[in-house]
Parts: C-alpha cells; structure tokens; sequence
C-alpha cells in the first residue's frame, strides 16, 4: 500500500471527515427545497424584474443559476470544512501518540509529509466536487437547465451563458474553487505541523482567513496596498470563470497566486515537519 | 563476544539548558536480551526516540548494524521496529487494521503475518475489534505485535510491562524470551525495574540523570564488591553491638532484621562470628543483590 493509500484510508476512516460532507448535504438541500418552495417568487427576486427584455430558453431558475447563488452563498463557510480536516491531519497523530509508530518506519518524514499533504487535498477536492454535484444535480431534478444568467455589481450588469456551456463553465468554476480552498488547507495544514492539537489549527486558519478577507475588503489606502498579498483575494476565482468571454490572462493570474500560497505553504509545513523533535 | 548491532557514541540531548541524555556509550551485541535500567526521568526513551530517529541528538550519533541510522534510513529501519512509551494506535480503527497501516509503511505485510502477530500476543480474537475498546494492557501487547510484525533483528521496547498487572507482566517476560529464542531476535528492553531486566536480560546498562552508570553481563554487574544480608538474631542488642564493633561490617538498617553490608566472600565468617558469640541466628539472607546494586547506584548518582 502506498503512503497515500495509507493516508487517504486513515482520512476516510474518520468520523469527522464526514462532517463537511453532512453539513454541505444539509446546507445544499435545505436551499434548494426553500427555493423550490417559493419558486415565483425567488425567480422574480432573481431577475429582477429584467426578464422581459432578454430572451432567456428554459427556465430563469434552472440549476444552474441555483448553483452559481447557492455556491456565493456558501463559499465563504467552506473554509471551516476544509479546515476542520485539513488542521487535523498531523495534528491529531502527534495528540494521539500514532506519530512515533509511523516515524520509527522506513519511509521518510519527507515522504510522509508529501502524503499527508496529497491526501488533504484529495480531501479538499472531493469536497467542493460533493458540492458541486450535489448543488448542480439536486438543482437539474427540481428546476431543470436553462441558461446561466448571472448578475454582478460591475458592467455588464447581466451575463448570460447559454444552456450548452453553462454545465461545462459551472464545472470549471468548481475545479477552480478546489483550487481555491486548497489554500486554506495548505494553511490549516501547515499549523497543524506546528502544533501538537487540533483545534489551534483550525480556529487559527479560519481566524487568518477572516482577518485576510476583512483587511482585503476595508476600503483604506493601506488595506488596498495589502490586497495582492492576501491570499482571499484570489479565493474568488471560480466567479471568474462564469464570465463571458473569460478573461484567461487574470483566471491565470489568480491560479499561480493560489499555487504560489499553497507551495509556501506546504514548503513550510515541509521543512518544519522534517526537523521537528517528535516529543509527542 | 559477538558483533555489535547497537551502538551510541557519545549521545546526548539536551531540552533547554537540562541535559536528558548526557554522553551516553551504548554497546547492544547480536542477539542478546540487553536491558536498559533506570528510574523515571532517567533518560530511558529520550535515548529511544533518538535511536529511532524520533529526535535529533544534540550531539553524538546512533549506528545500527554498523551504520549511522542518518543516512541510512529506509536500510535500517526495515530491519528494526520497537515501542516508544505507551502504545498508542488509531483508536477508530480495528487492531487488524492498524496493524495493516502501521506495517506497510515498513513492506508489503500479509493476512497471516498479521493474525500471526496478533496470536502470538493472544489478540487473534480481537483481530476485528476497534483499540477503542482495548484495555491497557491488550494496547501494550499489540504495541508487541506491531513491533514483531515485520520480523525485525532488533526489537527496541520501552517499558512494555508498564501498567500491567503481575500475570502481564509476566506473558510479556515470556514473550521476550521466547522471541529472542525462536528468532534470534535481538531486544533491547527499557524498565525502571530491577527484577525484569534479572528476569530477561544477558547484558545491561544503567542510566540515571541521563548518564550511563554501569554497562556489562549482568551476572558481572552483580558480583562485583559487597551485598547486603538481612540477619534475624536474638538477643538483637547483643548481636548490633558485635555487628559495630566489627570493622568490615557496616549496619545499613535495623528493624525487624539487621541490614548489614559486608563483602559476599565473608558472610560464612560473619555467621560464625555470631554463633560462637552465643547469639542464635533464626534467619542470614542474601538480599537481592541486583536491587541493591541498582538503589545503591542510583543513590549514589543522586546525591552528585
Ligand atoms: N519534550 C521534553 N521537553 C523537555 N524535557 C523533556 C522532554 N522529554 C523528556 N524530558 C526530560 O528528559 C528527562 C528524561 O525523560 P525520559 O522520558 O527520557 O525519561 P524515562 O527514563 O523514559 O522515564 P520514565 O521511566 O518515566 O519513562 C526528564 O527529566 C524529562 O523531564
Ligand atoms: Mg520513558
């Protein structure tokens, strides 16, 4: 077996793995059902009343659109989910005392590490995938497809993606925010090298990923200049790819900035993971 | 003397400005049954962990089959498994399963290797069962198994027989022997208890503060200079008296039974002594001598 199967099972294995999954059930469904509730009404609130002037095929709420608002909606919880894994993943060996048993073996810390970090992202990526498939095919039973129809704040206030593209701008979008939360669980994952409990790791990312996302929304001078440096600038990425046309050379942009966190990330996790006293 | 297959030179690792391991020249020979002895806090598994590359040295190195464990890792340490303080498993998983993850690391391990690990320790028919649901002493012997599992040449255990009952201690006593007798494996046993390593152990080094004491056979270590004798005499002021006058006796205690210290070649000589005193000698026993060897060594160290 390798050191990533070894991972992935022990990951697998666990209760709390599955709570991101619960709650995600959950939250998805419990949206969709509102929606469908009050199905009108919500599609008069969604237009806008605009629909009288563009030619929208299927429905003005299809799964799509639910998807795109259920994931703005959603997105800045993520993080916690993915924390509550990603923090525990040396973390929890180091408090449980399993770290000596997997450290007197052959394979080295660097390999181990390596694993722990691939198995946390196989994490991270099965969880925003579970959203996405559950957001998109909840939403196709109870609304049917349609045209993407997205509003945002700045010009053109209305973008329409056509029924034929949307499923595959909706996938790429997910792929995207994988990418994106990746990030808070290289961090998560990086103070759970630090220290030898879990809860400190995720508190203490999802209390940088709160402070980050404050600094980069405040509207000072200064706050402004600390924006490219925030790694919860570039966390919204997958908006991007809903565009029309998309614009690559910033989707691209924001992807190296995202790599860039987690390599330093992990880089760190790395290094300090190798040299550590395991005292535990 | 056979080939060396443990070797520390100059080992030491120091926590902030205290010294938990200081200078420490181990020497662990093929084969053998070598005890580690020291009271707690000794240094017992700082100098385990660094061993097995749990910890860096603060200086000194650790060779193993005659080479640096740095540098030669993945070689060594799939010849070499052990228990580091108290056996610790994934408690959500089965006993089976931890074995299974726990042993790929070092190779490919089987089904049978597996249930014969866990027979060996008497956990067959708890294979299945989650370590949740273990008592202390069932952790402690499937921390055995996972240390036996790959059939390692050197088995390296600390304190397995801490917190087991008498009966436990006793089946990981045999367990170790009969280890080291059906496979030759060599075992490198860690106790705080004088009687475990008489029990099991060829050779032995004693450490306390962090620094070695004593290393040798242990029926060496324990023949060397004087022993304490418990005498049970009557009249007993008459016989402390003589025992004071004496000058190459020294009184140690003195309660139900005279504690005397004296060289072994010369109690013969001392129960004559007595008897021709006309004092009667209910009882002249050797106390056991190793226990004595070990306080009085220890004593000696703490009072530096
Ligand atoms: N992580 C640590 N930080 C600081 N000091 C430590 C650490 N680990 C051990 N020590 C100190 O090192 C010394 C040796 O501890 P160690 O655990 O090696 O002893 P031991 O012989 O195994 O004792 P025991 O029989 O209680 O298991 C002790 O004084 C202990 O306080
Ligand atoms: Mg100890």
């Amino acid at each position: 077996m390798s050191l990533f199967a070894v991972e992935i099972e022990k990951t697998y294995r666990r209760w709390r793995t599955y709570i991101g999954f619960a709650v995600i059930l959950a939250a998805v469904l419990l949206l969709e059902v509102i929606i469908k509730l009050d199905e009108p009404q919500m599609a008069h609130a969604f237009s806008g009343g605009l629909n009288a002037d563009f030619l929208i095929s299927g429905h003005i709420l299809n799964a799509w659109v639910i998807t795109a608002f259920i994931m703005n909606s959603l997105y800045i919880h993520v993080p916690f989910l993915v924390a509550l894994v990603a923090g525990d993943m040396v973390s929890s060996e180091a408090t449980s005392g399993t770290l000596r048993f997997m450290l007197i073996r052959p394979p080295s810390r660097a390999k181990i590490i390596t694993a722990k970090f691939l198995a946390m992202i196989f994490y991270t990526a099965s969880l925003i995938a579970f959203f996405g498939i559950l957001c998109v095919g909840i939403g196709l039973v109870f609304f049917g497809g349609g045209d993407l129809v997205k509003f945002q704040p700045g010009l053109p206030h209305i973008v329409v993606l056509p029924a034929h593209i949307a499923a595959s701008r909706t996938g790429m979008a997910f792929l995207a925010a994988i990418l994106s939360m990746s990030v808070v669980g290289s961090l998560a994952f990086l103070f759970s090298t630090l220290v030898d409990n879990s809860i400190g790791p995720i508190i203490g990312s999802i209390a940088v990923v709160i402070i980050s996302f404050i600094l980069g929304n405040l509207p000072f001078e200064f706050t402004e200049s600390l924006r490219p440096y925030l790694f919860t600038t570039y966390m919204g990425i997958w908006q991007l790819l809903l565009d029309n046309p998309i614009e690559w050379p910033i989707v691209g942009k924001y992807a190296l900035a995202l790599i860039g966190f987690d390599a330093v990330f992990f880089g760190i996790a790395y290094y300090v993971f190798v040299r550590k006293d395991i005292k535990s | 003397m056979s080939e060396t297959i443990l070797m520390t030179e100059g080992l030491s690792k120091r926590f902030g400005s205290r010294w938990a391991v200081k200078d420490l020249n181990l020497d662990v020979r093929a084969g053998e049954i070598f005890g580690f002895l020291g009271p707690n806090g000794a240094g017992k598994s700082t100098t385990i962990r660094m061993i097995l590359t749990l910890l860096l040295p603060t200086s000194g190195n650790v060779k193993i089959f005659g080479k640096e464990v740095r540098g030669h890792r993945v070689e060594i340490l799939s010849r070499v498994c052990g228990i580091v303080e108290k056996p610790d498993f994934y408690l959500f998983l089965s006993a089976h399963k931890n074995l299974e993850l726990l042993g790929s690391l070092s190779r490919k391990v089987t089904r049978d290797e597996i249930y014969e690990a866990l027979e060996i320790v008497g956990l067959k028919a708890r294979a299945g069962d989650k370590v949740k649901t273990f008592s202390h002493g069932m952790k402690q012997r499937l921390g055995i198994a996972q240390a036996i599992l790959t059939r390692p040449d050197l088995v390296i255990l600390d304190e397995p027989t801490s917190g087991l009952d008498p009966q436990g201690m006793k089946e990981v006593r045999e367990l170790v022997l009969k280890l080291s007798r059906e496979h030759g494996t060599t075992i490198f046993l860690s106790s705080h208890l004088l009687t475990e390593v008489e029990a099991v152990a060829q050779r032995m080094a004693v450490l306390n503060h962090g620094e070695l004491i004593a290393q040798g056979a242990v029926s060496e270590l324990l023949s060397n200079g004087s022993s304490y004798f418990t005498i049970s005499a009557t009249p007993m002021d008459k016989a402390l008296a003589i025992l004071r006058r004496v000058s190459w006796v020294e009184v140690v205690a003195e309660g139900n039974g005279i504690d005397v210290r004296i060289d072994s070649r010369r109690a013969a000589e001392l129960n004559r002594l007595l008897v021709t005193s006309g004092i009667d000698i209910s009882a002249f026993a050797a106390k056991r001598t190793l226990e004595d060897y070990f306080l009085k060594i220890t004593e000696g160290a703490s009072e530096v």
